[in-house]
């Protein structure tokens, strides 16, 4: 009887408010990893970025966060039709986004779209380009509390892969992402007594679509030499121990 | 190019499945037979024939009177359902649907769905053919098996063993091909379009190049209609704004499917509210770029309905699209990759700009990249 007039309940706000409206548990989709190619991906558990999920890089100060970030933006650009960076940094000229950063990873510029707002307006855009349906978007800051919701509902239905990278998450931003990993620096790296590179872990702080797996040990080295940085291909990381080239420390 | 047929019933017979199993015959009085089911044609009853002579031969079927506005409106849901299956679509009353496949991604696919789309809406299983044109493809689809597909290489090896009364030609033209001992497709074929030309004038050299598997004839597409809306009763009336901006949702949902399956995006969009005691109240806009999407709709239309006033309790909702267009989301089936929502992008960067000025959105393109001054290594374009 009860059953009955749950069911009679559940048709009635379908017929009122739309199919969509109430979805039960069973029937949701499991996310959908789009492979990077990074070492991010074994992190996630399920070998890629979780598709229409927010993930977040964080970590204090120089420890890789955005290096990774920028090759996971760069793969993006090879495979969707819309990367988009939403650069929090203020206006147009003071942004925290530098493409020149991005040329070691070999992007293809002509898929990356750079918005920059203030803090307050950047959820606002995030929304809609999420709801659009924009392919990758790499998200350099905060997002207000109150966009967080339609962002998340938004990435579900378009599939979008977010990435945030921040040093310290708000609560809400933290509570929003799916899979957070953490970034710190271990040591420097000296060669002939100069600063070739640093070595980081990245551990997986948070995982909502798999089983949260252990760390992995990262190597990064500046592009240092008489050749241009943007002519040294990115080297494939492994889980262990990897090494690749770091983009954001390059004075 | 490669098409793919189905076959199914006489639409006419289609709009009357609850008499699916028992002979039926659809035509006026004193007319000629317009349609014929499966079961009837045993007893000797062909389309075309009197009306008077079918009930003689079958008396036990049911007669019908033709109803070619429900047939058209069938016509028009079954075209409407194959859109975006195919680039090209044509569908006839006769139960025909032709599909050019030719350059679809995944073509077996799209038959697949063809045969689910077929059969839901006729309530029958389609027979199926694929074939270099839509002459071969029908003849492959009326020797398929109910619910399955024949698929043809070479055309005019396929067609030879034919009888020649596939031709589309008039009974006094195909009595003149039997006298000439032209009885299959094959023999048509071996004869020639000019030769055939001078004894049937202009029909014999379309028939002979038919025969020949040339395919002559190109298919007629359909085209989508120009308006759309939908709307929603409220019983009791509704005074809750959350609730409008669901049911809102809930058709934006529905018209941006519509949309998707006839490829077309709407720039002109009302909004109306039907109030309880007081005159209605409306909203009309002409947005930049053509919305197709649940999202782009709601998103004009959300905002709407949020910064609403209602003078009264609110009976009816419309939203309607009185000028459709093409958009760029067009028969997104068919589109590879992430390429169908990429208009949708622009559109949103677009509406970025209006609101918060061009300079927010940018993209970097190269210019002095060995410069040490940061300013000079990227050109920022809109």
């Amino acid at each position: 009887m009860q059953e009955a007039q749950l069911d009679h309940a559940i048709s009635t706000i379908r017929v009122r408010f739309g199919s969509q409206a109430l979805t039960r548990a069973a029937e949701l989709l499991p996310p959908q990893p789009w492979p990077s190619g990074t070492p991010l991906d074994r992190l996630s558990g399920i070998e890629g970025m979780p598709r229409g999920r927010l993930t977040l890089l964080v970590g204090s100060g120089t420890c890789g966060k955005l290096t990774l970030a920028l090759d996971l933006l760069a793969a993006a650009t090879r495979e969707f039709a819309h990367a988009v960076v939403i650069d929090t940094g203020g206006g147009f000229k003071q942004g925290n986004f530098d493409p020149w950063a991005l040329l070691p990873f070999d992007p293809l510029l002509r898929s990356l779209t750079v918005v920059r707002l203030d803090p307050d307006s950047s959820g606002e855009a995030a929304t809609a380009l999420v709801g659009a349906g924009a392919g990758f978007i790499l998200l350099m800051g905060e997002i207000p509390e109150p966009c967080l919701g339609p962002l998340e509902a938004g990435a579900n239905r378009s599939g979008t892969v977010m990435v945030g990278v921040i040093d310290a998450p708000g609560r809400a931003l933290a509570h929003a992402s799916s899979l957070s990993l953490g970034f710190s620096r271990v040591d420097w790296m000296w060669e002939r007594g100069q600063l070739v590179g640093l070595r980081a872990i990245a551990r997986c702080l948070k995982n909502r679509v798999a089983p949260p797996l252990g760390e992995s040990e990262l190597e990064i080295r500046y592009p240092l030499g008489p050749q241009l940085p943007f002519a040294t291909p990115v080297i494939e990381v492994h889980l262990e121990k990897s090494e690749m080239e770091c983009a954001s420390a390059v004075v | 190019m490669r098409i793919c047929c189905g076959l199914t019933n006489h639409l006419e017979l289609a709009c009357r499945p609850d008499l699916y199993r028992g002979p039926v015959i659809v035509g006026e009085w004193e007319e000629h037979v317009i349609a014929v089911s499966e079961e009837a044609m045993p007893f000797g009853v062909l389309p075309g024939m009197p009306l008077r002579q079918a009930e003689h031969l079958c008396p036990q079927a049911t007669f019908l009177a033709p109803d070619p506005n429900a047939a058209s409106r069938l016509r028009e849901l079954i075209a409407s359902a194959l859109y975006d299956l195919a680039p090209l679509v044509e569908v006839r009353v006769e139960g025909i649907a032709w599909l050019d496949v030719t350059g679809v991604v995944q073509p077996s696919e799209s038959i697949r769905e063809t045969r689910r789309r077929l059969r839901a809406a006729i309530g029958r299983e389609p027979r199926l053919g694929l074939a270099p044109g839509p002459f071969s493809a029908r003849v492959a689809a009326a020797c398929a098996r109910p619910g399955r597909l024949m698929q043809v290489e070479d055309a005019r090896a396929f067609l030879a063993p034919f009888a020649s009364r596939e031709l589309p030609l008039t009974l006094e033209q195909l009595e003149r091909l039997d006298l000439l001992g032209l009885r299959t497709l094959g023999a048509v074929a071996a004869i020639g379009p000019r030769e055939l030309e001078s004894q049937l004038g202009r029909e014999g050299r379309h028939a002979a190049l038919l025969a020949r598997g040339a395919e002559p004839d190109a298919l007629t597409p359909w085209r989508p209609p120009l308006f759309t809306s939908a709307h929603r009763q409220f019983e009791p009336a509704v005074e809750d704004r959350e609730a409008l901006l669901f049911v809102s949702r809930a058709l934006c949902t529905d018209l941006a499917a519509e949309l998707g399956l006839r490829g077309a995006g709407a720039k002109h969009v009302r909004v109306r509210l039907v109030y309880e005691s007081e005159e209605p109240d409306e909203r009309y806009s002409i947005v930049r770029h053509p919305l197709s999407s649940a999202a782009e709709l709601f998103g004009l239309i959300g905002g709407w309905i949020k910064e609403w006033q209602p003078r009264a309790p609110i009976t009816e909702l419309w939203i309607e699209l009185p000028v459709l267009e093409a958009a760029g989301r067009r028969q997104l089936r068919l589109w590879a990759g992430n390429d169908g929502t990429s208009e949708e992008v622009v559109a949103a960067f677009d509406r970025l700009q209006e609101r918060h000025g061009e300079s927010v959105v940018r993209r970097p393109r190269p210019a002095l990249l060995s410069s040490p001054l940061p300013s000079q290594r990227f050109d920022w374009v809109s």
